[in-house]
């Protein structure tokens, strides 16, 4: 075993100066040759797998895909992880025996174990609630269902280095076979589900420093996947001519998502964002420069004109070319421009469905426009949604916001948790967009109430729509910019920073 | 991307050491089959082709440069026809009142013989190098053509032999078979794959990859299910669903070179088969894989056979399955005449099986 942890300890080194070696554009996906070498932990169930499983294949193919493979049972000490790139942990280990060890281990954690991800927090802890195994013997319809999966999310890197698409795919080839979902919390992103159900997530992932859904913060990278015990090999690929099919290439992707999830999950996480208002506005000054924004807002508004204002004075004073138009003014106003800014101001029955398909990126600053910008689906109060508002909102007033994608430039280096967003309690809007979006901030005890997320262009946003360009929610009410503090400022200056970025 | 099955291996190994002293029919106790006719033959040419006739009353061998028919129902000889060179393949057509297709080595040459009486009624040359398999497909009226030594495939209209294309592939050919619908496919041995080719213009769709499957040689198709049946050398059998080119299914069989394979008796197989694939070779069993369902097979045993398997064929109409054997040589024959093998296995000889029971 010291042998091994020393080589594990070796490996981990040369791991650290591969990473130091790439490139900033493959941080977040490193190209296979990097990957190596890497050593992999992988967790069965040993002597008590359950008979037939392939455990032994897939030890082979991780050694086939370059990295050293090291299997250990349910029991093995998470010491046994130091200095390993990546813990792979199999159905067949017992979850029970597996606990919450790899849960703080700062290794990326790769897992088809579906009863242990509450364990780890990828998910909340009731069964067929938050996580459920599929099975011919239980569920024999549904394990016909799992042989698809939708395509949930289009932008992530696995997504896009998949080509996954906003269409069903083949999971395991067409036996009914045992897959397992999970329900993953605001920090995690659903890559496929079942049954377009992003509750059910049958592949999903949390980037290092996103809040799991037991509300611990990933240590690494995680990722769940449907897999179960005996169904690696039926994991759905195309060869021979019907390889050069492009449709049956997109249908039969089950291996290749399987490989760059991994890929994924092995690769070296991009750097955190740190806390520094001063270099966010001066990074967002930099891009700034040059870039013309169209505030829209209802002009004479009263209540909320004079923070309006304020908001336009602050992006001219980072060097932005703001242009304030009303609301009753048409779509047309936002040609060449940069970035349009949707004042709380705005009546949505008067905005209409303006700007919902402008190909320049677009920041609503109230949430209730959720469903004509196809942020989220229609049902007000289901969909999207407000605390604090007086006669429409059972919630009450709100000043805080739980952070739980820490991990992206939107969150503006804030810690995963509670940040005090404004002075004082007041409104915020809240909306439940598609597992496309990169959530950032929640209501505090409503994690499907998400009040600050972005949707990259090329995202599936509600009703399948395609965003054609950066959209973003950041929730402030007609007043609510003056009142920000220096976190909510921050995180106003982050979101238009990422808006206007891509 | 297989699964991997050993129920096959160990019901071979069980049967090869245990009951090979015993008649073959009480070994074949595993198999839904018995041996209704042993056909000795008398020459020193090992049988390279089997074909049934239409309807399933006759069998026709090539042996050396002669074909032999045979009754099916009972296994007695019929007739021989000389052709001016060993045969590399035969296949049976309704057409023309009844047709053999002939294939012969050197010269390369596709022999048209009329059945009914057995004689030669026209030949063709044939192009790409000398023959070493055939294969007929009545849906797309064409032949097939294998030259392992040429590493070609032709294809030749089945009305007149004339060649209508010729393809050249890279490595070591193997069997071929065909969906009759479009696409050939053509065991490769040394790259670990089966070729595809599309027969109209037998241009190269692309090459199917067998994992874990080590040099196959025997390949054939179940053309509704679309599965393909592979048999290699390292002892593993894989079925391929043609539609992805996934390996499914992988299940053992014995461990031997010229493995061959055939598919048959879909959709009513004995003992309430839906069909089922069977492989013999250079080895010491017939092994066979079970068709439950499209998406469900199964290793169902193996019979043990006195001699090495040299061809196949079968006949759903006369409900059998038939096997050309040669005496094995060298450590396989030595190893055989140990369990007291040597009495069964002398000389060629063609068994014939069929249904030891069940529906048909």
């Amino acid at each position: 075993m010291r042998g091994f942890k020393k080589r594990l300890r070796a490996a981990g080194l040369c791991a650290a100066l591969a990473v130091m070696a790439l490139p900033a554009a493959h941080a977040a996906l490193a190209p296979w040759s990097a990957l190596r070498g890497k050593t992999v932990l992988f967790v069965t169930g040993g002597t008590d797998s359950a008979t037939p499983n392939d455990d032994a294949r897939v030890a082979r193919h991780l050694e086939q895909l370059g990295f050293i493979v090291h299997t250990v049972d349910a029991a093995a000490p998470a010491s046994d992880a130091d200095g390993a790139a990546l813990i792979v942990l199999s159905s067949t280990a017992n979850p029970r025996v597996l606990g919450d060890k790899y849960a703080d281990t700062p290794v990326p954690v790769f897992t088809w174990n579906t009863y242990d991800y509450p364990n780890l927090g990828l998910t909340g802890p009731v069964l067929h609630k938050d996580f459920e195994v599929i099975d011919p013997v239980q569920h024999y319809p549904d394990s016909f269902s799992v042989l698809y999966a939708y395509g949930a999310n289009l932008t992530s890197q696995i997504s896009r280095a998949v080509g996954l698409k906003a269409q069903l795919f083949g999971t395991l080839y067409l036996e009914p076979q045992t897959a397992g979902w999970g329900h993953p919390g605001p920090g995690g992103t659903v890559i496929a589900d079942f049954k377009g159900m992003a509750d059910h997530a049958a592949v999903f992932t949390y980037e290092r420093e996103a809040s799991l859904a037991d509300g611990r913060i990933a240590p690494a990278r995680r990722v769940g996947f449907y897999l179960g015990d005996d169904d690696f090999h039926l994991l759905t690929a195309a060869y021979g001519p019907a390889a050069d099919d492009p449709n049956m290439r997109s249908w039969a992707i089950g291996l290749k998502l399987f490989d760059t999830a991994l890929r994924w999950a092995a690769s070296p996480p991009p750097p955190l964002p740190a806390y520094d208002p001063s270099a966010l506005a001066a990074r967002l000054r930099d891009a700034a420069r040059g870039k013309k924004v169209l505030f829209v807002e209802r002009m004479d508004a009263g209540e909320g004109a004079e923070a309006d204002g304020h908001i336009v004075a602050h992006l001219r004073s980072l060097g932005f070319t703001v242009t304030v138009a009303d609301q009753s003014d048409p779509q047309t106003r936002s040609r060449g421009q940069d970035l349009v800014m949707i004042s709380g101001t705005c009546s949505k029955w008067k905005l209409a469905n303006k700007y919902a398909d402008i190909a320049v990126p677009v920041i609503s600053l109230e949430g209730l426009m959720s469903d004509t910008l196809h942020f989220s689906g229609y049902d007000r109060y289901v969909d999207y949604g407000e605390h604090g508002e007086e006669h429409e909102s059972d919630d009450p007033a709100e000043n805080y916001l739980n952070i739980v994608g820490a991990w992206s430039p939107m969150a503006a280096g804030l810690k995963p948790g509670l940040v005090k967003f404004a002075t004082d309690p007041g409104v915020l809007k809240w909306a439940r967009p598609l597992p496309d979006a990169i959530v950032i901030a929640t209501l505090p005890n409503e994690p499907q109430e998400r009040a600050i997320f972005g949707y990259p262009k090329g995202a599936r946003m509600a009703g399948g729509f395609i965003a054609p360009a950066r959209r973003a929610l950041l929730p402030l009410d007609n007043p609510t910019y003056d009142e920000l503090t220096p976190q909510g400022s921050a995180l106003f200056d982050a979101v238009v920073l990422w808006a206007v970025g891509g | 991307m297989i699964r991997r099955s050993s129920a096959a291996r160990i019901g071979a190994m069980l049967l090869v050491t245990s009951a090979l002293g015993a008649s073959l029919a009480a070994a074949a106790g595993e198999l839904p089959y018995r041996v209704l006719h042993r056909i000795p033959l008398s020459g020193a040419a090992p049988v390279q082709a089997l074909a049934y006739g239409p309807g399933g009353k006759h069998l026709y061998a090539a042996a050396g440069a002669e074909v032999l028919s045979f009754q099916a129902a009972t296994g007695a000889s019929e007739a021989v026809v000389k052709v001016p060179g060993q045969v590399a393949g035969l296949a049976a057509s309704p057409d023309g009142g009844g047709t053999l297709y002939v294939a012969v080595r050197a010269p390369a040459r596709l022999f048209f013989l009329g059945l009914n009486p057995l004689r030669v009624r026209s030949s063709v040359p044939i192009r790409g190098g000398a023959p070493s398999a055939l294969l007929y497909e009545p849906a797309e009226h064409a032949l097939y053509v294998e030259s392992r030594s040429g590493r070609t495939v032709a294809r030749l209209d089945s009305a007149d032999g004339k060649t209508v294309a010729v393809t050249r592939l890279q490595g070591d050919l193997e069997q071929m078979t065909g969906d009759g619908r479009g696409t050939v496919y053509v065991a490769n041995a040394a790259s670990d794959a089966i070729d595809v080719l599309a027969s109209g213009n037998m241009k190269s769709l692309g090459a199917i990859p067998t994992p874990d499957c080590r040099a196959p040689t025997g390949l054939d198709l179940d053309p509704v299910g679309r599965r393909l049946f592979v048999a290699c050398s390292n002892g593993t059998a894989l079925i391929i669903d043609t539609d992805m080119g996934f390996a499914f299914e992988q299940l053992a069989v014995q461990k031997a070179t010229g493995l061959r394979t055939l598919f048959a008796f879909h959709p009513n197989g004995p003992a309430g088969w839906k069909g089922g694939a069977f492989i013999a070779g250079a080895g010491p069993a017939l092994d066979a894989i079970r068709m439950n369902a499209f998406i469900s097979y199964t290793a169902a045993g193996s019979m043990p056979l006195p001699g090495r398997a040299t061809a196949l064929a079968a006949s759903p109409a006369a409900g059998q399955l038939s096997i050309a054997l040669a005496p094995r040589d060298g450590a396989a024959a030595h190893a055989a005449s140990a369990a007291d093998e040597p009495r069964q296995q002398a000389g060629m000889q063609i068994l014939v099986l069929g249904s030891s029971g069940g529906a048909q």
